[in-house]
């Protein structure tokens, strides 16, 4: 990329050739108004704020879209161009409603803004009164026609960033207004998530959500802070806005980062509500059918008397979130495994993890990183679901499988014991009626396409097995096996989606890390798959507090310590555990229920706004959550109450010896060095 | 071929056969075989001659007489007089609307003698469906020449030499479009033909479409062959059925004969086209938005640059141009670009097609060189105003041109002339109005097509626009202000300035120029309350003269909402409070006793 200097208002600018004038005039930080633009989505050029002249060029040009060019001088603030700025937040004032005093954004609008920037102190035009709807039918989202500028930043991102095509325009001209579905109102929506990214970027009062609607305006928020969502194994990069000490929204921050600084439904809703929860806030005693408050030394007494009675029984037990970040998971592991030298300790969901890690274990022993980041799902040609249901388990990567199928012209495999949660564009739905049937077609394939591969894709020389012979171990048609050669087989770059579900069988991870490396599914960084880990901090549990093998349930204990972090419900399996066992302490910030019954002692935790660390998320990073709320009354960091406890058990805990994500994310060859295991190896 | 002694030519443009051309060629083919003619005789269908009122058009050679508004019943007599004994049929000769003269002549008609044809030079010759007939009236052989003894650079160097520009409007040189193109990097590339033809009363595209689709193909092929590109697309307007359908039997024939295809005519050449329907929306003929909907994306344009030569169809290297322009490419190959650079002026060169329509005698398409003046094709070729009326202006180059007054009428057309003028060459519209138009109302007219066309997207378009219209609805409803027409002018400078697109970069024209040649018009709406064509209703009042009146009450037996009081003894008057201006008394009225004031 060459190097170009513009001249911009007489300050010489750097740039790239490739840049737009704005984004030059952005990075040498010359002020060029915007209302459409929006970084990280497609420049569309609509609203004309930006124009600038040109030396040379008779025309306007807008700066978002113009490409920069070396030696141009321009101008952004002639009287000319501030007049016609001015004129056009003048039309855009008369023709819609824009009486701002009756407006739930006002003081937090980007086109109010430009109009105070602009000394818009009237509107020469008459006002147009336009009676367009107020669709009020969603529950959450509001959408004022009114108020729309028609600058179409919800459209894109709908389109470019969340996928789902929720929103479009319809009609033309004046009478052009958003539409959702084509012509349903936004509550009737069949394809609408909510995930509040259209409100996110909408730079005016149209899109709304309710919640937030009078909860503080950005700008008059006390602190910004950005910090991370531990919700799903993504770990999106948030900020959230506090406003006298309550969340007053959350919102994504990584404009410029595949997912467009976007969240998903989760996010944008579990995390400031959770704000409201109520809180355990002092430690509880069970005393028959109700809980009495106690003092931090009474309770961690009775904790500490109980545990170590279990602990010479061999009959206790530790149960974590993975929610929690390394830092946590290290003080627990640095008390319970090397301190006291406990094996039954576990995260929640603890299999899945096992699963993944069994099957991806053959590969990751020849030293390649067998998955890779989960946005390079952007840069694949072919995307494989197998058995993952992304809306449920990660809407993030639901998103990027969208994008991915219908901006960059992906195809779409869908290999599951269920239909492809994906149905309008899913290319091939092979639908397996059994896990067993499920393998076998993976390893067929797998198979298949190495012997294609082998014979540089000629069929008519031998290949070991037919596709009738895959589609009649599988239980489905030859010609359906057939059409999944021909999307794995066209396909450069193929990237593999695992669901949580498919690791209860590590073979069949194995399997289809084996089908990966047969088609050639190679970034940078690792293999072509990613695995949904459950949540934000699943892989920091890997080198952690992951058992080895499943303990949970396996025998009645006399003392089981639970800490989760109340944001997600917690598995069948895990809670009928915890209630079969004799003494359970719980340490949980909010009463979450059914987990809170289950307690004889409750202690009192920091929320997620309350406590800081990293997590390592599938997206490949390590990042950080930070403290947004700092925590009030009873409720103490973890650190300081496992000191406590550990005073109380008698031991002194070290260091721990592994670090979280350590190496993880490291790899000492190239993925295309990765060859194909046998089954066996992972079955033994 | 079978030589023949005669042909007939009938046309079956969309013009002639909405007006009954069907039933004529089944009649005269009936007629030729029953006296057994049709060994001598060769019945041909045909496309548009361009003088569709004067419709259904039979023409019948060697003698190339042209016959008008023919009918089945006439059918007998054309057979017997014309085909057995060798005599015209005077009375469907075509009669000048001024003398009455009868022209036995094709060519001598006012209205086809000063035209000059080159894009419409086989209209109404041959048989579109018949690639036979575009093939011995020269047809291929340009491609022929191009891909034998030309490279792609010597053709480019033909159309730069030929200074053809495009007729889609813009007026870009051709030539340097494709240069740009061909330069562009990028191993596929498209080139494109814009037939959206979406500016109402346009039907130039249409007849090359519908009459001569060979030369269009042919044109395309050459473009690509001088771009380097293998791969063309013809978008064309969903409501032009027979464009489309004649089309695709032109392809076809084509691919039948190897002339698409892989390696075309033995050459390592390879072209494959095809049609796309457009969606209706006029904003569609834009280039991008144009391109944004073949790809399958709602039809709104996009911010250039890029400009399609670099990033157009598919972010691919792309090339569009218009169906005249592309209709022009093969003469300019096969006679040479010197040859079309003698014809039309220093930098508009060859021929253009108007529509010439409004207040005329004669309305149709005209194909004239460059250079010709607006009196030509009026008074010439039109054949004057209708009904001796006075002469006002003309509204040059569709909905987005500008209107222009009697000074401009020895103006001679080319690019240069009428943007200088105010008005745009634009694809070729020419509305001539007489003394009863109002300008005001004609600006307004215009405005709110382009108006309600606009797409939505900028801000100057959608909001300006809608509130030119609205001030322009102001004034011809009698309640402007003077200020109104300091806002108007303010608005229409900054949409033409701001807008994204050619749509709103030109709606403001008819605003401008009636501004500009036009003002006391519109003072006189402001000022005088008054609109002096007495077109705007609000503006003007039917009044009952009492002493014409001779109180026979047949205007308030026909007034629709009965405001006309009066008996045998007491003339009639209207009451000016209920009266809809609806001018139904001004027609009834058997002693002219009603007048607009
Ligand atoms: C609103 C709008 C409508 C247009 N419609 C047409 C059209 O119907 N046909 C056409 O050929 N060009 C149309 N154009 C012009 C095209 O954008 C483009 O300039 C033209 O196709 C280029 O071909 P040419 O260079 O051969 O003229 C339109 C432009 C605008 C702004
Ligand atoms: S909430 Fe999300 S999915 Fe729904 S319309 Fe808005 S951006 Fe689209
Ligand atoms: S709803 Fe908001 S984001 Fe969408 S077009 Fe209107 S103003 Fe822009
Ligand atoms: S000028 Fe009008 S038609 Fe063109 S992009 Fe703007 S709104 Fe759309
Ligand atoms: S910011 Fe460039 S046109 Fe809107």
């Amino acid at each position: 990329m060459k190097d170009i200097t513009l001249n911009i208002d007489g300050k010489i600018c750097k740039g790239t050739e490739g840049d737009t004038i704005l984004e030059v005039a952005r990075s040498n930080d010359v002020y060029i108004p915007t209302l459409c633009f929006l970084e990280g989505l497609t420049p569309i050029g609509s609203c004309r704020m930006c124009v600038v002249e040109v030396e040379n060029n008779p025309k306007m040009m807008t700066a978002c879209t113009t490409p920069a060019q070396d030696g141009m001088v321009v101008s952004t603030g002639t009287e000319k161009l501030r007049d016609y700025r001015r004129q056009m937040l003048e039309l855009i004032f008369a023709g819609r409603n824009h009486f701002c005093m009756y407006c739930s954004q006002s003081g937090d609008c980007e086109l109010q803004d430009m109009a105070i920037a602009h000394g818009m102190d009237r509107v020469r035009y008459p006002y147009l009164y336009a009676d367009f709807e107020n669709d009020a039918t969603h529950r959450d989202i509001q959408i004022d026609h009114n108020r729309c500028i028609l600058c179409l930043r919800c459209i894109r991102v709908c389109a470019e960033k969340v996928g789902t095509h929720t929103l479009d325009l319809q009609k033309r001209g004046w009478n052009a207004t958003i539409v959702t579905d084509l012509g349903r109102k936004l509550g009737e929506s069949s394809t609408c998530t909510t995930c509040g990214a259209c409100a996110q970027v909408c730079p005016t009062g149209t899109i709304t959500l309710r919640e937030f609607a009078y909860r503080g305006r950005r700008k008059d928020c006390d602190s910004v802070v950005e910090s991370v969502c531990p919700l799903c194994s993504v770990g999106c990069r948030i900020k959230a806005y506090v406003r006298t000490g309550s969340i007053a929204r959350v919102e994504g921050t990584a404009v410029n980062e595949p997912d467009g600084g976007q969240l998903c439904q989760k996010g944008r809703w579990t995390l400031p509500r959770s704000a409201e929860r109520e809180r355990i806030s002092v430690p509880m005693i069970r005393e028959g059918s109700h809980y009495r408050e106690a003092t931090w030394e009474e309770a961690l007494d009775l904790v500490a008397k109980q545990f170590r009675k279990a602990h010479e029984a061999d009959s206790d037990g530790v149960l974590v979130s993975s929610l929690c970040t390394d830092e946590e998971l290290g003080l627990f592991v640095s008390l319970f495994k090397d301190g006291l030298g406990m094996e039954r300790i576990d995260t929640f969901d603890g299999d899945v993890l096992r699963g993944f890690v069994k099957g991806f274990e053959p590969f990751r022993k020849q030293g390649v990183r067998p998955f890779t980041a989960a946005h390079k799902i952007l840069d694949s040609d072919c995307i494989v679901n197998l058995s993952a249901d992304p809306d449920e388990e990660a809407p993030v990567i639901a998103s990027y499988i969208r994008v991915g199928v219908l901006r960059n012209g992906a195809s779409l495999v869908n290999i599951s014991c269920s239909p492809s949660p994906f149905r309008d564009i899913t290319d091939v739905d092979a639908v397996t009626k059994t896990p067993a049937e499920n393998i076998r077609l993976i390893e067929g394939l797998a198979g298949m396409v190495e012997a294609l591969k082998a014979t540089g894709g000629d069929p008519e020389k031998t290949v070991q097995v037919t596709a009738a012979e895959v589609a009649e171990k599988a239980g489905l048609t030859e010609e359906m096996v057939v059409k999944i050669l021909g999307s794995l087989m066209d396909s450069k770059k193929p990237v593999f989606v695992l669901g949580g579900c498919l690791s209860r069988d590590p073979a069949t991870v194995a399997a289809s890390v084996n089908l990966a490396i047969a088609c050639g599914a190679f970034f940078d960084d690792g293999i072509g798959m990613v695995p949904l880990v459950v949540s934000g901090n699943s892989l920091g549990t890997i080198n952690t507090v992951l058992a080895d093998e499943p303990w949970l349930g396996k025998k009645k204990l006399d003392f089981m310590y639970v800490y989760s972090t109340g944001l997600v419900p917690e598995d069948e399996a895990s809670l009928s555990a915890i209630s079969g066992s004799r003494f359970v302490v719980v340490q949980c910030p909010f009463w979450a229920h059914p987990l809170v019954n289950l307690a004889d002692v409750l202690l009192p935790a920091p929320a997620w706004f309350e406590r800081s660390g990293h997590y390592c998320t599938i997206e490949g990073e390590r990042r950080r959550l930070s403290v947004v709320i700092p925590p009030k009354g009873e409720v103490r960091g973890l650190a300081s109450v496992l000191k406590d406890l550990s005073k109380d058990l008698g031991v002194t805990p070290e260091k721990p010896k592994e670090a979280p994500c350590g190496n993880l994310f490291a790899s000492e060859k190239p993925p295309a060095a990765a060859r194909m295991v046998s089954l066996e190896e992972v079955r033994d | 071929m079978a030589l023949y002694r005669a042909h007939v030519l009938v046309c079956k443009g969309t013009g002639c056969k909405s007006s009954g051309a069907a039933p004529v060629y089944d009649a005269l083919k009936e007629e030729i075989t029953r006296r057994g003619l049709d060994k001598e005789v060769m019945l041909v269908e045909t496309g548009c001659h361009g003088m569709c009122e004067m419709g259904p058009i039979v023409v019948v050679y060697p003698e190339g007489s042209l016959y008008c508004r023919v009918t089945a019943d006439d059918v007998a007599e054309i057979v017997e007089e014309h085909l057995y004994k060798g005599r015209l049929v005077q009375r469907l000769l075509y009669t000048t609307p001024e003398d009455k003269v009868k022209i036995p002549h094709y060519r001598d008609i006012p209205f086809y003698k000063k035209q000059f044809r080159i894009a419409l030079r086989n209209c109404g010759y041959i048989n579109p469906d018949n690639i036979e007939e575009y093939i011995a009236r020269d047809g291929y052989v340009a491609l022929a020449k191009a891909l034998t003894a030309m490279d792609p650079e010597d053709v480019l160097a033909e159309v730069k030499t030929s200074g053809l520009r495009g007729r889609g409007g813009g007026g870009f040189p051709t030539g340097l479009k494709w240069e740009f193109c061909r330069r562009a990097k990028g191993d596929k590339k498209y080139v494109i033909c814009n037939a959206d033809e979406g500016d109402p009363g346009a039907f130039m595209d249409r007849s090359i479409l519908e009459g001569d689709p060979h030369a269009l193909i042919e044109g395309m092929m050459l473009g690509a062959y001088a771009i380097g590109a293998d791969e063309g697309y013809i978008y064309c307007r969903a409501e032009y059925p027979l464009a489309i359908k004649r089309l695709g039997v032109a392809m076809a024939q084509c691919t039948e004969y190897g002339l698409l295809g892989d390696n075309i005519m033995g050459t390592d050449f390879s072209f494959h086209l095809h049609v796309k329907e457009g969606a209706g929306a006029f904003v569609c003929g834009e280039e991008t938005a144009l391109m944004a909907s073949i790809e399958g994306e709602r039809g709104m344009p996009r911010p250039r640059p890029p400009f399609p030569a670099n990033k157009g169809l598919w972010g691919k290297p792309s090339n569009i141009n218009n169906v005249e322009t592309w209709a022009n490419v093969p003469s300019i190959i096969r006679e040479g670009g010197e040859w079309f650079a003698s014809i039309g002026t220093e930098k508009s060169k060859g021929t253009k097609v108007f529509a010439l329509t409004g207040k005329v005698n004669n309305t149709g398409l005209v194909e004239v060189p460059m250079g010709t003046t607006i009196r030509e094709i009026v008074f010439d070729m039109g054949g004057g105003i209708l009904n001796g009326r006075k002469f006002k202006a003309v509204q040059i180059g569709g909905p987005s041109g500008g209107c222009l007054t009697e000074e401009h009428l020895d103006l001679p057309v080319n690019y240069e002339s009428l943007t200088a003028a105010g008005a745009i060459m634009g694809s070729g519209g020419l509305v001539v109005m007489d003394e009863d138009t109002c300008m005001v109302d004609v600006a307004r007219f215009f405005l709110e097509f382009t108006q309600r066309e606009s797409c939505g997207k900028c801000v100057p378009c959608r909001e300006g626009t809608k509130q030119m219209l609205l001030t322009l609805e102001k004034i011809t409803s009698g309640k402007g202000k003077m200020k109104d027409l300091e806002t108007l002018e303010e608005l229409a400078l900054m949409v033409k300035e701001m807008s994204l697109c050619g749509l709103g970069q030109t709606a403001p024209n008819p605003v401008l120029t009636t501004l500009r040649y036009f003002r006391d018009e519109y003072e006189a709406h402001i000022k005088d309350k008054k609109c002096p064509a007495k077109a705007c209703s609000a503006l003007i009042s039917f009044v009952i003269d009492a002493e014409k009146c001779r109180k026979c009450g047949i205007c308030a037996k026909n007034c629709p909402v009965d405001c006309i009081a009066g008996d045998r003894n007491t003339p009639y008057v209207i009451d000016q409070e209920r009266c809809i201006k609806c001018g139904t008394c001004l027609e009834v009225c058997p002693f002219q006793a009603v007048s607009k004031v």
